[in-house]
């Protein structure tokens, strides 16, 4: 009973407590209970992990923030409800007001590096990949990119494929103007920050490039463009494992790449190229998405596996990745990409809109989760020799 | 995991004594490396052959006396060490100095 009697004292010390008011309420108790509540992503529990903050005790209610390390928290909404349970349970609680908010972790910036001017505020850097071309790469990092940022997440999102640009078409972002400086402002378009190579190269003409001029303009992308202040830069990756893929990774830090898939094993083939390329360039791996996973008629509930089930499971489970989830196939999808419109900003209620909300959470998990475990690793060292 | 330990980094670095280097790992693994040992299996081109990935380089052709200089880490993934018999071309990635103990506890 040491730990009551102090907490007793600190509060007589205080001055009587008002009328009726419980006499042992106090930051410690508060903590106490809450310390209970678990993060599931991140193995420890929130007191531990700092998240509580700014509690306030007044009669027989107590308000407190529980601010996570990303705004898209998959089971914020759990936490949320297991903390509220466990203030009600302390003794002369009656009222719990529990505010989630997030301050999302980043890498350390590193100002000597060379694209610092135009990456320094970005906290992180999603890539999205995929073995081979035409598994809904670009809709994913769209609707990745647009996930995020409804959960309030400062989003940019940068289109690397240079010779096949859709971003544009499935954003509708305006074209940006020149500054008076050597920087470009990525224009806004609906909530998330676009460039693409598509904005300064208008229509059905082809962007013909050697390999080092498709080079040099990736790396312009990553070096002159004015990024701001982002939680998440999600960058759409060209489709392979060439040349581009290879300059991104060495041009700008990659917090972690997102490998998209379709079921069949013919893609699968490919993906374990795209693994083994990230391996290759130490670039953590978040996960493995999964696209066309089933297609739903509008005749009943029945899930049907075109191309075949579990794929993209299957490929995670075999190189000890997270499996982030599966997209369904879906015609609205298709024509909201076409029309400008992400699926993920214009209809959030919608089945497939549902599924890449739910894939964001869990890439934003894996990207928290990876800070966590680097928490206390040495990005650089020099160690002198002494003999 | 296999990501986990192809994503294995450096939490702490430091010499033990005149010639034994010590890591500790972000999986808490800690090891030790003979300093001798780690010029000896030094991985660059000069000392590998780059396509027959033939070791070029005889353990006699490495004195006891030499010691390294200074270790600095490289990127994300690995650190080079400068010997000081000049040799300062090996990049030792984390995952090879991991395979590379040099002594065993």
């Amino acid at each position: 009973m040491s730990l009551f009697s102090t907490i007793q004292d600190k509060i007589l010390g205080r001055g009587a407590p008002p009328t009726g008011a419980p006499s042992e309420l106090s930051d410690a108790v508060i903590l106490k209970a809450l310390s209970v509540v678990r993060d599931p992503d991140l193995h420890k529990d929130i007191v531990s992990l700092g998240f509580v903050r700014n509690i306030a005790i007044k009669d027989d209610s107590v308000s407190l923030e529980v601010n996570l390390t990303t705004p898209a928290c998959p089971v914020k909404d759990k936490l949320k409800a297991e903390c509220e349970t466990a203030l009600r349970s302390i003794p002369g609680i009656k009222h719990a007001r529990v505010t989630m908010t997030a301050t999302t972790r980043g890498m350390p910036v590193n100002t000597t590096h060379p694209v610092s001017a135009s990456l320094g505020r970005v906290k992180n850097i999603i890539a999205v990949a995929s073995g081979k071309g035409g598994v809904g790469k670009s809709t994913t990092s769209v609707n990745l990119a647009y996930s995020l940022a409804a959960n309030g997440a400062k989003v940019g999102l940068l289109d690397a494929d240079v010779y096949g640009p859709s971003i544009p078409l499935m954003t509708r972002p305006v074209v940006p103007s020149g500054s008076a400086t050597n920087m470009v402002t990525p224009p806004d378009a609906g909530g998330v920050r676009v460039i693409s190579i598509g904005l300064f190269n208008t229509g059905a003409k082809a962007t013909i490039l050697r390999g080092p001029m498709a080079g040099g303009v990736i790396k312009q992308f990553l070096s002159q463009v004015d990024w701001g202040e982002l939680d998440y830069l999600v960058i759409d990756y060209p489709p392979g494992t060439g040349d581009i893929q290879l300059t991104i990774s060495q041009t700008a830090p990659i917090t972690g790449a997102v490998i998209v898939t379709t079921p069949q094993e013919v893609a699968l083939i490919d993906v374990r190229k795209a693994i083994s390329m990230f391996e290759t360039l130490k670039v953590p791996v978040l996960g493995v998405v999964e696209t066309m996973s089933y297609f739903m008629c509008d005749g009943c509930d029945k899930k049907h596996h075109i191309f075949r089930e579990g794929g993209g499971a299957r490929v995670a489970a075999e190189h000890g990745l997270a499996f982030l989830g599966g997209i369904p196939l879906d015609p609205l999808l298709v024509s909201s990409g076409d029309n400008g419109e992400p699926l993920a900003k214009a209809r959030p209620d919608h089945p497939a809109a549902k599924a890449f909300q739910s894939v964001a959470g869990a890439v934003a998990a894996q990207v928290s989760i990876l800070h966590e475990q680097n928490r206390d690793v040495l990005t650089t060292f020099s160690l002198e020799w002494k003999n | 995991m296999e990501q986990h330990h192809e994503n294995v980094r450096v939490r702490n670095i430091r010499q033990l004594d005149a010639r034994t280097l010590g890591i500790t790992w972000s999986d808490d693994r800690d090891d030790r490396f003979d300093v001798v040992e780690l010029r000896r299996h030094c991985p660059c081109a000069t000392c590998i052959d780059e396509w027959t990935h033939e070791r070029k380089l005889r353990p006699e052709d490495v004195s006891d006396s030499v010691r390294p200089v200074r270790i600095e880490s490289v990127g994300q993934y690995a650190m080079t060490v400068q010997f000081s018999d000049g040799h300062r071309t090996g990049i030792y990635t984390f995952p090879l100095l991991r395979k590379l103990v040099t002594i065993h506890n």
